[in-house]
């Protein structure tokens, strides 16, 4: 029976209460101290603390408030963003801004729904020898431009 | 200190060729970004902030200010010619405007709008001129517990004022101020929740979530709607404004200007906002508002003068507290504290040439704008042709690098990627981002100043509350407080408006 949850709210608590339960044990080892000389781990823990207790409140009230399902979500966009976002994580240290750049505009140029390749390649082109030239030689970026 | 020798001191910094430059440049690119519909500026001065590190701190605050207040000129130009805000505080604008500029009288809809924003501009330079220094005044008499409860205040102000559903903001904020505890604790020295991790000691990394969240997170999630540009051919005949136009407008102007610049100032507050309200009031005291909608120039001339007033006014609690406001304000204190500079009263009278030179540039870049922008307009809208597929990988490059840049190191652009897709789901679950950033900010200063003061009264939290020792707080939670009851009593009544229908 799904006929009263309001899904996105309720997906919503559960990021609460998980964020809130993974800062509380990530603090659990920092003294409290007391309320008059707090130790480092005072606001971290109650701050999280609170956090969980919000998220449940708000989780109890999603079951409750009524059916709406979570919104549509349109992958191609967004994978192909954080795919365009990860090879330049990956390539930039071992190939330089150059061809980093070229990928990384190819990548996300696919992310929108009317790419045309040769035009995206040119893009690509310019693009890249823009940020080499704009980034490395104008504003002397340290930032390599190929492999080394 | 004279108001006089205080604004000649800041023209001196700010017509050095180098500021004069950056002052351009900023208010180009804002009104550039603000033309184009789906780049925010916050999303530009994001962008910018890595790359304004090497300049020195006014330099680097007059152009990210340029670009905040140059956007809200080119929002304008966009919702006129083609019925797209090109900016949130410009939809209001379209309104009025795209009529008028169906009507053939384009031309007169972006004069008045350039016009508008620059008179307002004007007075709201003064007005932080004026303001600044009792402010400032009153912000020296500030201890640990007031600016607790300061940021209380502020924090309740942009829950209240955040769009969509407050108890969401609410949540943001608490997240925000929990991932901003991140890193190695000033009192004692130790680590925490950093996991561990090298590139967590000094905190997660402002610029790679501000770019995620507002860069990434919001290219993601346009690229997933339908894009909508359909041009109009407009025809500018006549580009100035008649005497009648004119006559209608000096009102709207000044109320616009004042409305703007009271909602600027308040936490939460801004540009958008103003907008409205401006909207609002000129078709309440209009004897002819059935104008309104159909072309009325007044329509066009108070949220034009509203919006620009406010952004200018948002400044001040920035400059005079060190408290940000909103979100793009909370990005301009990042850019202070990686300048070494930490934002509050003490900058004012530390940094003179800093704080006068700033003020002086956004009068001298609304000059700038006025008169490059009537010009420009052409080229302003041969640039809304370009496709966003072909803008949207070029952003998306910058994005990186901008990060890369910050400190040479890819655990920041992870980290970008990692609060890009985390701002996707909070698009997607209805949760603003930008209680999170301004939470973000704060987190660590509010929780120096809370154990400040709770260290100073012993551990009694009723220090905040006390109305004999300590007036200020008192006053500031109960305004806080007053907030959050105004919030509440809306939602009651509609709650039973409901309840009154189904019987």
């Amino acid at each position: 029976m799904t006929s009263r949850l309001n899904v996105p709210d309720l997906c919503f608590a559960v990021f609460l209460v998980a964020l809130g339960a993974l800062a509380f044990a990530l603090s659990g080892q920092l003294s409290i101290g007391s309320a008059a000389a707090m130790g480092p781990g005072y606001v971290p823990r109650g701050l999280s603390a609170i956090v969980m207790i919000y998220g449940l409140a708000l989780g109890i009230r999603a079951i409750f408030s009524g059916r709406q399902s979570f919104p549509e979500i349109a992958l191609r966009p967004i994978l192909l963003t954080s795919a365009a976002v990860a090879l330049f994580a990956v390539m930039l240290p071992l190939v330089g801004l150059a061809i980093t750049s070229f990928a990384v505009v190819i990548c996300s140029g696919f992310a929108a729904y009317d790419v045309r390749l040769r035009e995206n390649a040119v893009v690509a082109l310019i693009l890249s020898a823009f940020g080499v030239l704009l980034f490395v030689k104008a504003l002397g970026l340290p930032i390599p431009i190929w492999w080394r | 200190m004279d108001l006089f020798a205080n604004l000649a001191t800041g023209f001196a910094v700010a017509l050095t060729p180098a500021n004069l430059g950056f002052c351009l440049l900023g208010a180009l690119i804002g009104t550039l970004v603000g033309v184009l519909p789906g780049i925010a500026p916050i999303t530009t001065i994001a962008i910018l902030l890595p790359f304004t590190f090497t300049l020195p701190p006014a330099s680097s605050l007059i152009m990210l200010a340029g670009i905040f207040y140059g956007a809200q000129y080119g929002g304008s130009t966009t919702a006129i010619l083609v019925n797209v805000p090109g900016e949130s505080s410009a939809i209001v604008t379209c309104l009025d405007g795209h009529q008028m500029a169906k009507q053939g009288r384009a031309g007169p809809a972006l004069a008045i709008a350039a016009i508008a924003s620059f008179v307002a501009g004007t007075l709201a330079t003064v007005v932080i001129a004026t303001a600044s220094v009792p402010m400032t005044w009153l912000a020296l008499k500030f201890n640990a517990p007031e600016y607790f409860s300061l940021m209380v205040l502020g924090l309740t102000g942009a829950v209240v004022l955040a769009h969509g559903a407050p108890e969401k903001a609410v949540a943001m904020v608490l997240v925000g101020l929990l991932l901003g505890l991140v890193g190695i604790d000033v009192n004692s020295g130790a680590p925490r929740m950093t996991m561990d991790l090298a590139g967590l000691a000094d905190g997660i990394g402002f610029v790679p979530i501000a770019i995620g969240m507002f860069g990434i997170a919001e290219l993601a999630v346009t690229l997933g709607k339908p894009q909508d540009r359909s041009l109009l051919t407009v025809k500018f005949s006549n580009l100035w404004p008649t005497r009648a136009d004119i006559r209608a407008c000096v009102p709207s102007i000044l109320r616009g200007t004042a409305i703007g610049s009271i909602l600027g100032v308040l936490p939460g507050g801004g540009a958008a906002l103003s907008s409205f309200a401006a909207y609002a009031l000129e078709k309440k005291v209009s004897s002819t508002p059935e104008r309104f909608g159909r072309g009325a120039i007044e329509g066009v001339a108070a949220p034009e003068a509203a919006n620009n007033a406010g952004a200018q006014t948002s400044f001040i609690p920035l400059l005079t507290l060190g408290i940000p406001g909103n979100a793009i304000m909370a990005l301009m204190v990042g850019a202070l504290m990686i300048q070494g500079i930490q934002p509050g009263p003490q900058v004012m009278i530390s940094q003179p040439q800093l704080f006068w030179g700033v003020i002086a540039s956004m009068w001298l870049g609304n000059l700038m704008l006025v008169v490059l922008n009537l010009p420009l307009v052409g080229l302003w809208v041969s640039l809304l042709r370009v496709p966003y597929r072909i803008m949207f990988p070029a952003i998306v490059l910058f994005c990186c690098i901008g990060t890369y840049t910050v400190s040479n190191t890819v655990f920041d652009i992870w980290t970008m990627l990692l609060f890009g897709i985390l701002g996707v789901f909070f698009y997607k679950v209805g949760a603003e981002p930008a209680p999170f950033v301004l939470g973000f900010v704060l987190g660590p200063l509010m929780e120096e100043n809370f154990r400040r003061a709770m260290y100073l009264s012993r551990g009694n939290p009723w220090v905040f509350f006390d109305f004999i020792e300590r007036p200020i707080s008192a006053g500031l939670l109960l305004c806080a407080a007053a907030l959050l009851v105004i919030l509440v009593l809306p939602a009651v009544r509609s709650k039973r408006e409901e309840v009154f229908q189904e019987e």
